[in-house]
C-alpha cells in the first residue's frame, strides 16, 4: 500500500513537468500576442531605464529554459511569483481565493451526494414508477442545460421575481454579504445548486443504473433467501456494491470543483480560484495563470490518488501493491 | 402425520410481452423430514421456478403464483404475509444456488455473510454470529476457519464458496434445504466432494433436501423420491427406485437412455431425446412431450394426459402409462404398443 502511494506520487512528477513546460511554451515570444512589459506597466509610456529594470526583475531577458529553471526553483521554495497586474504575490492571491472555492465546492458536493444518490436509489427501487420517470427526465434536462444559463435563471427568479421576499439579496457578491438580511450561508445556496446541477444529474443516473445492476445479481437472491427485509437487501447488499462507481465520480468531480468553477464563479461573482484564473487570462497576467494552473494540477492529482485509495476500502477485491494471495 | 412440505397443483406463470410463460403448471409433491427429493428435468423445465415459488421469491409483478397450495408443517405458505414468509426463509427453509461465484456478495466478509441469518433469526450479536460462522465453516470442511471467515468471497475457490454457501444455508438448522443445481458450476472432483458433504450433513442434522438437478447420477446416489418435470409440468413422480427401474413415462426413459453407462463393457450408442425442449409460451397441445416422443399416438396431441398411478406412490402422466407392453425399450426394439 505504502509502496503504491509512493509510486503514484513519483508518477506525479512527469505530469507536473509536462504541465509547467506546456505553460512555459505559451510564454515564449511570438506564441501569444502582447509584450510582457506592456502587460505589467499598462498603456502609459515608460522610460527605457524602467523597462530595463522590469525585464531584469522578471528575468525576461533570459532564454526560456533559464526562465523555467528560475521559476521551478522558486516554486520549490513555495514562491509562485508576483502578479503583473496587482504586484502582490500569487501565493497570497490564491490563499485568499481558495477558501471561497472550497466552501462552494463543499456545499455543491453535499448537494450532489445527498440529492444525486437519493434520487438514483428511489429511481432504481421503483423502476418505471412516476418517481423514476421524473428523475430520468429531469436529469436529462439538467445535463443539457448550460451551467451559466441555469445560474442566470436562478438569479432572475430569486433575485428579481421574488424580490419582495428576498430583497434581491440571495446572490449578493461576497463583498456585500455583511449588509444582507440573510446569514452568510444563504448566499451559498444558489451558486452551490448551480455548480452541483450537472453533477447531481450524473450521480443520479450512475446510481440508478448501478443499483439496477446490483439488484439483478445472484447475491441479492441469496440475501432474499436468508429472509432479510427488502430494506436490508437494498441498503446493505445492493447499495455497497452500487456505490463504488459513484464514489469514483464524486471524488473526481470534487477535484474538478476544487480547481474552481469558472462559469459558476463568474456568473455569481464568486471570488474563487476559477474566477481569478478567468480574469487573469483576460489580463494576460501570466504568473497568476501559471500559479493557478499549478495549484489545480496538484489538487486534482492528490484527489485522484485519494479516490483510487478509497476503492481499496470500498471494494475488497482491489488491494494495492500487496502480494497477499 | 402431515408431511413437512406439501405442494399441491402449484402453478407459477410469468406475464411477458410475448405472452404468458407457464413456467410451472400444476405440480404436486410432498416431502417428509430428513428425506431427499430430486427434481429432474432439462433446462427451462421449471425446476428453479418451483423452488423459488416455495420460497415465495418469484419476482412480482412479472411472475405470479397463480394456483395451488404450499403447506409447510400444515401452514399455508401462500397465505402468509410478507413478514411471516421472511421468518421462514433462511430459518426453516434455506436455499443454495447454482453458481457460488456470483451468489456471495463480493463486498462482505464470508463470516459476516454466514452470520447474517443468525443475527436476523436467532438475534445473535454480531460477534456471536461471527463465532458461530467460524464453527459452521469448520463443519463444512474449510481449513483454518477462523482466518477464512475474515476473507472475502474472491479469496475462496469455487468449491470453497459452495461450502460457504452450504454453511450459510445450514446456519439456522433449517428443516428444508433447497439446492438448485449446487454442483453444476463446479469441477467434477469438487462436485463429488460437495455432494458427499451434503449427504453427510443431512445425516447429522436431519434436514430434508430438495435437490434440483439434471444429473441423474446425483439422483441415483442421493434421492429418496424423484420428480421429473417437462415444460413446467410434472410428468413422473415417485420413489427413486421405482422411477429408475419401473419408469412409466417415455420422457424419463429418454433421460435414462441418454445417460452414459460405465457398468457395461460394450460401448453402446447413447439414445438422445431428439428435438428441442418446447417454448413455454407455445406449449404443444395435449401431452407437451408428444412432438419428441417415439411412442406418440393419435390421442397425444389431443388430450392432456392425467397422472396415473403405476406403482405404489409412483405416478406418471402418460396416456399409456402402466399398460401391458408399454415399457422402456419397446420402441427401439421395434415393438408396437398395445
Amino acid at each position: 500500500m505504502i509502496k503504491y502511494v509512493f509510486r503514484r506520487i513519483l508518477q506525479m512528477i512527469p505530469v507536473f513537468i509536462g504541465v509547467t513546460v506546456l505553460l512555459f511554451i505559451l510564454r515564449a515570444p511570438g506564441v501569444l500576442p502582447g509584450d510582457p512589459v506592456r502587460m505589467i506597466t499598462g498603456e502609459r509610456p515608460i522610460s527605457d531605464a524602467l523597462r530595463e529594470q522590469i525585464i531584469k526583475k522578471h528575468a525576461l531577458d533570459q532564454p526560456l529554459h533559464k526562465q523555467y529553471y528560475i521559476y521551478v526553483t522558486n516554486l520549490l521554495k513555495g514562491d509562485l511569483g508576483e502578479s503583473y497586474q496587482r504586484r502582490t504575490s500569487v501565493v497570497d492571491i490564491f490563499a485568499d481565493k481558495f477558501p471561497n472555492t472550497l466552501r462552494l465546492a463543499l456545499a455543491a458536493i453535499v448537494i450532489e451526494i445527498i440529492v444525486g444518490i437519493a434520487a438514483g436509489i428511489i429511481s432504481a427501487v421503483r423502476q418505471y414508477s412516476f418517481s423514476d420517470v421524473f428523475v430520468t427526465l429531469s436529469t436529462s434536462v439538467l445535463v443539457s442545460v448550460p451551467v451559466f444559463w441555469l445560474g442566470m435563471l436562478l438569479q432572475i427568479f430569486f433575485g428579481i421575481r421574488l424580490k419582495e421576499w428576498t430583497g434581491g439579496a440571495v446572490f449578493l457578491p461576497m463583498s456585500q454579504m455583511s449588509s444582507s438580511q440573510f446569514p452568510d450561508w444563504v448566499h451559498l445556496i444558489l451558486p452551490a445548486i448551480t455548480l452541483a446541477s450537472v453533477s447531481t444529474a450524473y450521480v443520479a443516473r450512475i446510481m440508478r443504473s448501478q443499483m439496477l445492476e446490483a439488484m439483478g445479481q445472484d447475491y441479492i437472491r441469496t440475501a432474499e433467501a436468508k429472509g432479510l427485509t427488502r430494506r436490508a437487501v437494498i441498503f446493505r447488499h445492493a447499495l455497497k456494491n452500487a456505490l463504488i462507481p459513484v464514489v469514483t465520480f464524486v471524488g473526481i468531480d470534487f477535484g474538478v470543483m476544487m480547481s474552481g468553477a469558472i462559469l459558476t464563479e463568474t456568473v455569481f461573482s464568486w471570488p474563487g480560484v476559477g474566477r481569478e484564473i478567468f480574469l487573469a487570462v483576460g489580463q494576460r497576467d501570466w504568473p497568476v495563470v501559471m500559479g493557478g494552473v499549478i495549484i489545480i494540477v496538484v489538487i486534482v492529482m492528490i484527489i485522484n490518488l485519494l479516490v483510487d485509495l478509497s476503492y481499496a476500502v470500498l471494494d475488497p477485491r482491489i488491494r494495492y501493491g500487496g502480494a497477499q494471495e | 402425520m402431515a408431511a413437512l412440505l406439501e405442494v399441491r397443483d402449484l402453478a407459477t406463470h410469468f406475464f411477458t410481452r410475448d405472452g404468458v410463460v407457464k413456467a410451472v403448471d400444476g405440480i404436486s409433491f410432498s416431502l417428509d423430514p430428513g428425506k431427499t427429493l430430486a427434481v429432474v428435468g432439462e433446462s427451462g423445465s421449471g425446476k428453479s421456478v418451483t423452488a423459488l415459488s416455495i420460497m415465495r421469491l418469484i419476482q412480482e409483478p412479472a411472475g405470479r403464483i397463480v394456483d395451488g397450495e404450499v403447506y409447510f408443517k400444515g401452514d399455508s405458505v401462500l397465505a402468509m404475509n410478507e413478514s411471516q414468509v421472511r421468518d421462514l426463509r433462511g430459518d426453516r427453509i434455506a436455499m443454495i444456488f447454482q453458481d457460488p461465484m456470483t451468489s456471495l456478495n463480493p463486498v462482505f466478509r464470508v463470516g459476516r455473510q454466514i452470520g447474517e441469518s443468525l443475527m436476523l433469526h436467532r438475534h445473535l450479536s454480531r460477534k456471536d454470529a461471527f463465532e458461530r460462522a467460524i464453527e459452521l465453516l469448520d463443519m463444512v470442511g474449510i481449513p483454518h476457519p477462523r482466518d477464512r471467515a475474515r476473507d472475502y468471497p474472491h479469496q475462496f475457490s469455487g468449491g470453497m464458496r459452495q461450502r460457504a454457501m452450504i454453511a450459510m444455508a445450514l446456519a439456522c438448522d433449517p428443516d428444508i434445504l433447497i439446492a438448485d443445481e449446487p454442483t453444476t458450476a463446479l469441477d467434477v472432483t469438487i462436485q463429488a466432494q460437495i455432494l458427499e458433504l451434503m449427504s453427510e450433513l443431512q445425516e447429522r442434522t436431519g434436514t430434508a433436501i430438495i435437490m434440483i438437478t439434471h444429473d441423474l447420477g446425483i439422483v441415483a446416489d442421493m434421492a429418496d423420491d424423484v420428480m421429473v418435470m417437462y415444460a413446467g409440468k410434472q410428468i413422473e413422480y415417485g420413489p427413486a427406485d421405482s422411477v429408475f427401474y419401473r419408469s412409466g413415462h417415455p420422457y424419463t426413459w429418454g433421460l435414462l437412455d441418454s445417460l452414459p453407462r460405465h457398468d457395461v463393457d460394450e460401448k453402446g450408442t447413447l439414445l438422445p431425446i431428439t428435438g428441442q425442449p418446447p417454448s413455454l409460451i407455445n406449449v404443444p397441445s395435449g401431452c407437451a412431450f408428444h412432438p419428441r416422443c417415439r411412442y406418440a399416438r393419435e390421442i397425444c396431441p389431443r388430450e392432456v394426459p392425467a397422472s396415473r398411478e403405476v406403482g405404489e406412490g409412483h405416478f406418471a402422466a402418460c396416456h399409456f402409462a402402466g399398460q401391458d407392453g408399454f415399457v422402456r425399450g419397446a420402441a427401439q426394439a421395434g415393438g408396437e404398443v398395445a
